[in-house]
């Protein structure tokens, strides 16, 4: 058993960093609210964006990526606050902060009603996502993902005008409390076992708790339910009902791109699941990849059914997010950094494309794939933005995705055997099957007569777009900084399952 | 310090799609010229700094690309890749010469696209990081989805550019899971192609790599029963875009370049699938094409046929049937390449290229008629032609070491003779019955210059072949020495 280090900020910067990292969006929200619906609101979220996405790469150039120990360490006991950064943690952070900007402008480009709501909402968003990424302690996980939620759910609520978008909601909103109940359970089990350990203290603090883990089937209990917690969070195939039917009627784009963009499940699986129940992890892990790779075919299999963009497309998170669990259950150094490089390219892809979707929406008003056609002629940087972020997907290579999967392949070859890991790559032929058919029928085909008149490209979504295709080709490329940052955070995680 | 010649060349065709979205929309088709003109030259250069009796792998280039990974940038040319390059910039030449008035539909983007492929083609032949090769490998899809999909000739061209598109991604992933598991066998990972030839693997281990690679690059090649893709995508493409798919052997190159080389016991020990998987192909394609109307599909048979002889000679292991099949290899560059160039002339005037459209095409297109012919000789490997030193190379090769196979090779390669001229005969001589084909003009001056530079080049090479097969000899010899440990 590897035991866990940190580095407290004082010895790293002159600030407590990740505090205003938490902070700075939390404040940015109340800055925005209180400036209701005035213009100034809307710079005012758009720079709070900024600002965040800025300091997020402060906090990458304080921290030293080849140690294993957690950095930039912060605790106050009497509220059991206790934060810390590592590579894995970084990658998702900058991730989290990107793409909150990129919504920022994204909602202005869509010219959604009362923008300063939205922006305020968004950065409470954010504000909880950051939270979860940087926390120790599995109830302060557990609080920030609550308040995530309830934005998401607000936001859902808010921007509803049909009987569709409720329905979507309320589905949305059974999934994701039985969801984080499942969690908030595992949880208590954690912190009861701590109690029981140590007469009577309750704890649920990582590094505390990983000096008691569980044993037999409390731990099997636990990893239980901290395990499909997340995998609803997730989502894991088969219990992703709550997203297509919320992708189809949700407010495009934002609120997909807050539940899915960054993928705090998987985070939170590598966090807190894999070292706080080891065996259980090791015991369940042929039960978890199986249900993974049917997942990848399931879904894709399905997303072949869909007859309308958004829908797909959520169909295509909920295989890609199979191939992650299966990066990351390899348990193996390789699989567990591919898994989470995998994963911040498929959160910027899969956003990227649904900025597209959201608008293709605003021309034509619907996203059935049958009533599109024809859209390169009008809209080419679109289509080939679409097109790119398809790729990524797909692991192209030149996109982030490429040396991520390669990496999983390898963790794959060791632990599963070659003939397993062909088959899981062949979800990915998959994946590029449904999404170069979607591509073909909205894009390619010819116009149809009686069509919608589509506008060209607006100046606001080249920047949209042109900024996350310039993110991903640059990571793309330039594939070693961000394998550097994430070595020694996923040896870490690997180490405890070394064989 | 020597310039960069190989960055230079692969990155030429990449400066010039840049330069087509800077330039004027007119100037649009000259900018690729230029370009493509220039990468000639430097691919000529590249040729003449090659020096034939000097080390195995010259103009290394190699700067580091990912270094946790141990990827490097690693460009360099051997003398089975050196002849490949002007082969590359002479067929990307004629194609657009191919698609000059053809194209009105967005040229900019159909012209940066072919430039990418181009990119990408180059990058294959001097790649010697397997990752880096594996990049270029996978990148030639993109611009060939596009192309394919958007400037298809027939209604399914969407659904053969998806398919295409599907299949070779599937064909990619053999690949990637050969590249990693050579690397993970080696003491310190490594994708260093000049590397891995230097150690010798588990028989294990090689016999999964080999098949791997067989697997990936048979699907490009392609080897029956891995063929099913090309006729779809003849008919699918216009001219200029199969002449780039069917004169360029990527999957010959490779089993070339990797597959034999870095798995040679399995290679050996595997010895009679290759030939059995030559010989089916030889024969399948000779058959196939004998059952064919259209010109473009017939071709596209005859190439298989070839293919699968240079497959068949390979594996005999010897020098000889390296150089016949670098040969082969190039000269069909030249031969099908250009015959699939002068289909599309005949495409673009007639509208057809299926016999039951034709019929008496000579009679009002002579030169295009015998500009055909003479292609279509040396594709299928006339005496005289370019083909034939290397037909001849790789046949001996086979009837020495596959007595039974070489004589069936003999027996496909005369079918596939007899068929292409039955073909031509229909199409171009008899009576003209289509009005199409009575109003049609012969060749432009334009045309007719890529067409004699072809035809000079054909016999040429047909009738001198000893320089350019000696090019090849020392590579060759190196290639089949490390086979033997």
């Amino acid at each position: 058993m590897s035991s866990l280090s940190e580095v407290f900020w004082s010895e790293q910067a002159a600030l407590p960093l990740v505090l205003i990292l938490q902070l700075l969006p939390l404040f940015g929200a109340a800055a925005v609210f209180a400036c209701k619906e005035r213009p100034t609101a809307v710079i005012a979220g758009k720079i709070f964006a900024l600002a965040e996405l800025l300091l997020c790469v402060v906090v990458v150039s304080h921290v030293n990526p080849t140690l294993q120990a957690l950095q930039l360490a912060e605790r106050f006991a009497p509220l059991a606050y206790h934060v810390a950064v590592d590579g894995i943690s970084l990658i998702f952070l900058l991730l989290a902060a990107l793409l909150t900007f990129l919504m920022t402008l994204y909602g202005m480009s869509r010219g959604m009603i009362s923008p300063g709501r939205l922006f305020a909402v968004l950065l409470l968003a954010e504000t909880g996502l950051v939270g979860m990424l940087v926390t120790l302690n599995v109830a302060w996980f557990a609080a920030f993902s609550a308040l995530e939620l309830w934005s998401v759910i607000y936001l859902l609520r808010r921007w509803a005008s049909s009987r569709a978008e409720i329905q979507a909601l309320a589905r949305f909103v059974q999934y994701q409390v039985f969801g984080w109940a499942l969690f908030a359970g595992g949880c208590l089990v954690l912190g009861w076992g701590h109690a029981e350990a140590t007469g009577g203290l309750w704890s649920f603090d990582l590094f505390d708790l990983i000096g008691v883990i569980p044993v037999g089937k409390f731990q099997t209990a636990a990893f239980y339910l901290l395990f499909y917690g997340l995998a609803v969070r997730t989502p894991l195939f088969p219990l992703h009902g709550w997203l297509p039917n919320m992708a189809q009627h949700g407010l495009i784009a934002v609120a997909p791109a807050l539940m899915v963009g960054v993928k705090v499940g998987i985070y939170g699986m590598l966090r807190f699941v894999l070292p706080l129940t080891p065996v259980a992890v090791e015991y369940w892990q042929p039960y978890v990849v199986g249900f993974a790779m049917a997942g990848v075919f399931f879904t894709a299999a399905l997303a072949f059914q869909q007859t309308n963009l958004r829908r797909l497309l959520a169909f295509a998170v909920v295989s890609h997010t199979s191939l992650l669990v299966i990066g990351l259950f390899s348990l193996h150094q390789s699989g567990i950094q591919g898994a989470v490089l995998l994963a911040a390219n498929f959160g910027l892809a899969v956003t990227g494309m649904w900025f597209i979707v959201g608008f293709v929406f605003r021309r034509t008003g619907t996203t059935e794939l049958h009533e599109l056609s024809g859209l390169f002629e009008r809209i080419p940087f679109l289509a080939i933005a679409f097109l790119s972020f398809g790729l990524a997907i797909v692991g192209m290579p030149g996109t982030p995705g490429f040396d991520a999967a390669h990496l999983a392949l390898e963790a794959s070859i060791d632990r599963f055997g070659a003939l397993s890991t062909v088959a899981t790559a062949l979800g990915n032929v998959a994946a590029a099957g449904f999404l170069l058919w979607a591509f073909q029928k909205a894009f390619l085909s010819q116009a149809r007569a009686g069509g919608h008149d589509v506008d060209k490209t607006l100046p606001m979504e080249y920047l949209v777009c042109g900024i996350a295709l310039a993110a991903m080709l640059a990571i793309g490329f330039f594939t070693e900084p961000w394998l550097y940052l994430t070595e020694a955070a996923s040896q870490a995680a690997a180490a405890r399952f070394a064989r | 310090m020597t310039p960069p010649l190989l960055s230079l060349l692969v990155f030429t065709p990449l400066a010039g799609a840049a330069s087509i979205w800077l330039l004027p929309a007119r100037a649009t088709r000259h900018a690729a010229a230029l370009s493509m003109l220039l990468g000639l030259a430097l691919a000529v250069a590249a040729l003449v700094a090659y020096d034939p009796a000097g080390a195995r792998f010259q103009l290394i280039e190699r700067v580091v690309w990912i270094s946790s990974l141990n990827v490097y940038y690693l460009l360099g040319i051997d003398g089975i890749s050196v002849l490949f390059l002007p082969a590359v910039a002479l067929l990307f030449l004629g194609s657009l010469v191919a698609s000059w008035r053809a194209v009105e539909d967005a040229p900019r983007l159909h012209y940066s696209l072919l430039l990418l492929l181009q990119f990408a083609t180059l990058g294959i032949f001097c790649a010697l990081d397997t990752v880096l090769f594996f990049v270029f490998w996978e990148l030639t899809l993109l611009p060939l989805y596009f192309l394919l999909g958007r400037w298809g000739v027939s209604e399914g061209s969407g659904q053969a550019a998806v398919r295409y598109f599907l299949i070779m991604l599937a064909g990619g992933i053999p690949l990637l899971l050969a590249f990693v598991i050579l690397a993970a066998s080696q003491s310190v990972p490594t994708f260093d192609l000049m590397a891995l030839l230097a150690v010798s693997l588990p028989r294990s281990t090689q016999t999964a790599v080999f098949l791997l690679f067989l697997l990936g690059f048979g699907i490009k090649v392609p080897l029956v029963p891995l063929h099913t893709w090309l006729p779809q995508f003849s008919l699918a493409a216009p001219g200029s875009l199969t002449a780039l798919i069917v004169g360029l052997k990527l999957g010959a190159f490779g089993l070339i370049r990797f597959a034999i080389p870095l798995a040679p016991d399995a290679a050996l020990d595997l010895h009679w699938l290759l030939a059995g998987l030559g010989t089916v192909t030889i024969l399948y394609g000779a058959v196939g094409m004998l059952a064919q109307s259209n010109l473009r599909i017939g071709l596209a048979y005859a190439s298989i046929c070839h293919v699968g002889l240079a497959v068949l000679g390979l594996a005999s292991f010897s020098a000889q049937a390296v150089q016949g099949a670098v040969s082969l290899l190039l000269s069909f560059s030249l031969a099908t390449g250009g015959a699939f160039i002068l289909l599309e002339f005949l495409r673009q005037r007639t509208g057809s290229t299926d016999i039951h459209g034709l019929g008496g095409a000579a009679g009002t297109m002579p030169l295009l008629a015998t500009g055909f012919l003479i292609c279509g000789l040396a594709g299928v490997g006339m005496p005289g032609t370019s083909s034939f030193p290397g037909e001849f190379l790789l046949i001996i090769a086979a009837l020495r070491s596959y007595t039974g196979a070489g004589m069936a090779a003999l027996f496909g390669l005369s079918i596939a003779a007899g068929g292409f001229l039955a073909l031509y005969r229909k199409a171009f001589w008899g009576p003209v019955t289509r009005s199409a084909v009575a109003d049609a003009s012969d060749l432009r001056p334009r045309e007719w210059a890529v067409l004699v530079a072809l035809i000079v080049m054909i016999v040429g090479i047909g009738i001198c072949p000893g320089p350019w097969i000696e090019i090849v000899r020392p590579a060759a010899e190196a290639w089949a020495a490390g086979l033997v440990r």
